[in-house]
């Protein structure tokens, strides 16, 4: 009994140091982002990989989740004579929560994990390692780019997720199902105000996205040098990222309506 | 540094239409106004409030022209409401503020009915006449006890 | 036992202890490397060869003990601190740690665009002249993963010079090459060290190589380590030593008997 609380205490302990590290590291790429050259070359190749090669996955989830919200919703709202209303109910859904989480959990698993690996990779061949000998810091070299290219995609993939579910639902609603153009985007330009539901969504994009950033760059800097450690980090980076989104979701939901 | 054209104009392509679609959700669908439209102050009172909040909207005819900046109680106990509206809102001095509810459950918004007289309201000014909101529970009674609905004001 | 010196090493480590867990690597080391000379850090598996030279780099911390390269202690510097050290060090990893998106150029390019104002036409200059010196031309645009093992293990020595280091430091680099690889790697190391009087350290397990290359040997074992020249190792009384050296050794006496000053090492 003693020796499971005992474990309990240092599995805890552990925790806690390995938060501190991450901070620490957060620390290390927000000060490389003050300190000249920004390294647009390879922000750009960054934003191209995480953001450019995710627009087909972000556009086929978003129509689908469009149509599936827009017969969803639909079924629901019919029961209450309150169809018109389909506009509402999709760009509310899409706006405040589905957009800015889905997003966050497909490029997660998407870009995150390959930055993971590709951080991790470079670990593993000693090329952090190189850098440092030739006194080139490698957060600023490898790291801050890669981060903030993440930060920087997140809220317009998230946009166009977004845009994408709205123009699913309607095909779904007014093609399919005969409701009027019209009133469905009436009502969703008549519920969606930009300071509580626009605004709301891209900051939440924002702080997935620089979420993902940390963690994937994190993993992928300290894993165990070599292609098990590689992999486990890759792994570990989606699932860690998935939770913090998820729970940063539920946050700034509350903190939003107060 | 190897430069790659395609991509980077494939870069910009992406974020040209990520900005875009940003720009076509605050603007068209969110109603978010680059200049500043409001500026016309008008007071209303009320008895009851109901659900209405600060940032609730304030429609004409379903158009929205404002929002409810702030709500306090005056002497007499009573809801004051303040209203930032659109500058160009030209509205006669007996024109009447109501408490709506948007569809059955929706939000709760003030609809702004314009009145017939040719002098209009200014800055700082007071809604002559309002509506109370729809209060569900005292619906249900007068309809129960044959009252007669009794929205009043 | 070493022999005096009678000017600091340009790189002295002194009292260093480090443990993994519960390994213990190192035990109160003492070593110096001379300037001007090549000196090959020799030992069996674990014994942590490749540990030292990190930790000469700074990319490992001892527990205990200083380490003093070109007269300035390292233990204990930052980042920033250690880049001013670095300047002077150059290092060529077992793999090359070539950066593996980038070009070759690019690559042996790379510390002078990250740490001169040179325009280009210059570094363009200096990269082909280094990369020549390594016996490398025409391979500006391949990139690390089209080369061959020799030819990485070049680049990766050319990126070390490109900065004119006063050290250079090479972990394992003969090791996976065929042997007229090695005998480039080698004749590269000795000329770098002849013609501009680098200060070479090396790890290696090729025996008879590193007998014919170095100016020092330093044996790495319990913990501490034996330094000497070839000839005083080969001819040690400790067996132990002999027996390590093996027949590489003895042919290393039988061809330099005439350079053995006497003393054991």
């Amino acid at each position: 009994m003693m020796n499971r609380i005992r474990g309990l205490g240092a599995a805890t302990l552990l925790q806690l140091e390995e938060i501190g590290e991450v901070v620490r590291f957060g620390g290390r790429i927000l000060r490389a982002t003050t300190r000249p050259p920004f390294r647009w070359r390879a922000f750009m190749a960054a934003v191209y990989d995480s953001g450019v090669l995710s627009v087909a996955l972000i556009c086929a989830s978003g129509l689908t989740v469009g149509f599936v919200l827009g017969l969803q919703l639909y079924n629901t709202l019919i029961r209450f004579g309150a169809e018109d209303s389909l506009g509402t109910a999709v760009g509310l859904s899409l706006i405040r929560e589905l957009g800015p989480v889905l997003t966050g959990l497909l490029v997660t698993g998407r870009a995150g994990s390959a930055i993971t690996a590709e951080i991790g990779a470079m670990r593993t061949g000693q090329q952090l390692d190189g850098l440092r000998m030739m006194a080139i810091d490698p957060i600023h070299y490898i790291v801050m780019p890669r981060a903030t290219a993440l930060a920087f995609v997140m809220p317009l993939l998230s946009a166009l997720f977004v845009v994408l579910g709205v123009f699913g639902a309607y095909l779904i609603g007014v093609e399919l199902l005969g409701l009027d153009g019209g009133a469905y985007l009436g009502s969703l330009e008549a519920a969606v105000e930009f300071r509580t539901d626009v605004l709301q969504s891209l900051v939440k994009s924002l702080i997935f996205g620089l979420l993902l950033g940390l963690i994937a760059t994190w993993r992928g800097y300290s894993c165990e040098p070599h292609s098990a450690g590689v992999s486990r980090a890759t792994t570990s980076t989606v699932v860690t990222a998935s939770i913090c989104i998820l729970l940063a979701d539920y946050l700034l939901t509350a903190l939003w309506s107060l | 540094m190897q430069s790659n054209s395609n991509r980077d104009l494939a870069v910009g392509v992406f974020v040209l239409i990520g900005l875009g679609m940003i720009g076509y959700l605050s603007l068209q669908i969110g109603g978010l106004s680059l200049r500043d439209p409001g500026g016309l102050i008008l007071f209303a009172t009320f008895d009851d409030i109901g659900g209405l909040s600060p940032r609730s909207s304030v429609r004409v005819g379903g158009v929205r022209v404002g929002r409810v900046e702030s709500i306090d109680l005056d002497e007499d106990l009573r809801a004051r409401v303040r209203l930032n509206l659109a500058l160009d809102l030209e509205l006669s001095i007996d024109s009447a503020a109501a408490i709506r509810t948007s569809g059955l459950l929706g939000d709760q918004f003030i609809a702004l009915e314009p009145g017939a007289e040719d002098e209009l309201l200014v800055s700082g000014e007071e809604f002559a006449f309002t509506e109370n909101a729809m209060n569900l529970d005292r619906l249900i009674g007068s309809v129960v006890h044959g009252d007669g609905l009794g929205g009043g004001d | 036992m070493t022999e005096a010196d009678p000017e600091p090493g340009h790189v002295e480590i002194r009292g260093v202890a480090l443990a993994f867990g519960r390994r213990r690597v190192f035990e109160s080391l003492d070593c110096s490397f001379v300037r001007g000379r090549i000196s090959v850090l020799m030992g069996g598996s674990g014994t942590g060869k490749s540990t030292l030279l990190r930790m000469i780099g700074g990319l490992q911390r001892p527990d205990e003990g200083s380490i003093h390269v070109a007269g300035e202690e390292i233990v204990g510097l930052g980042e920033i601190g250690l880049a001013r050290v670095r300047d002077r060090l150059g290092m060529l990893f077992q793999n090359g740690a070539l950066l593996d998106s980038m070009s070759v150029f690019d690559n042996v390019a790379l510390p002078l665009r990250e740490h001169t104002d040179l325009p280009a036409a210059e570094i363009a200059e200096r990269v082909h002249d280094r990369l020549a010196a390594v016996g490398l031309s025409d391979i500006d645009d391949l990139l690390p993963g089209e080369l061959s093992g020799g030819m990485l293990r070049r680049a990766a020595l050319a990126r070390a010079i490109v900065m004119e280091p006063e050290i250079l430091l090479c972990d394992e680099p003969f090791s996976g090459l065929d042997p007229p690889n090695v005998s480039r790697v080698e004749a590269l190391l000795s000329h770098l060290n002849r013609d501009r009087g680098l200060t070479v350290i090396v790890t290696s397990h090729h025996m008879a190589t590193s007998l014919r290359m170095a100016h020092r040997i330093l044996l790495l074992r319990n913990g501490g380590c034996v330094e000497g020249s070839p000839a005083q190792l080969a001819s040690s009384r400790d067996s132990a030593i002999r027996e390590f050296l093996g027949k590489d050794g003895a042919e290393y006496l039988a061809h330099h008997g005439h350079e053995f000053q006497g003393a054991d090492g």
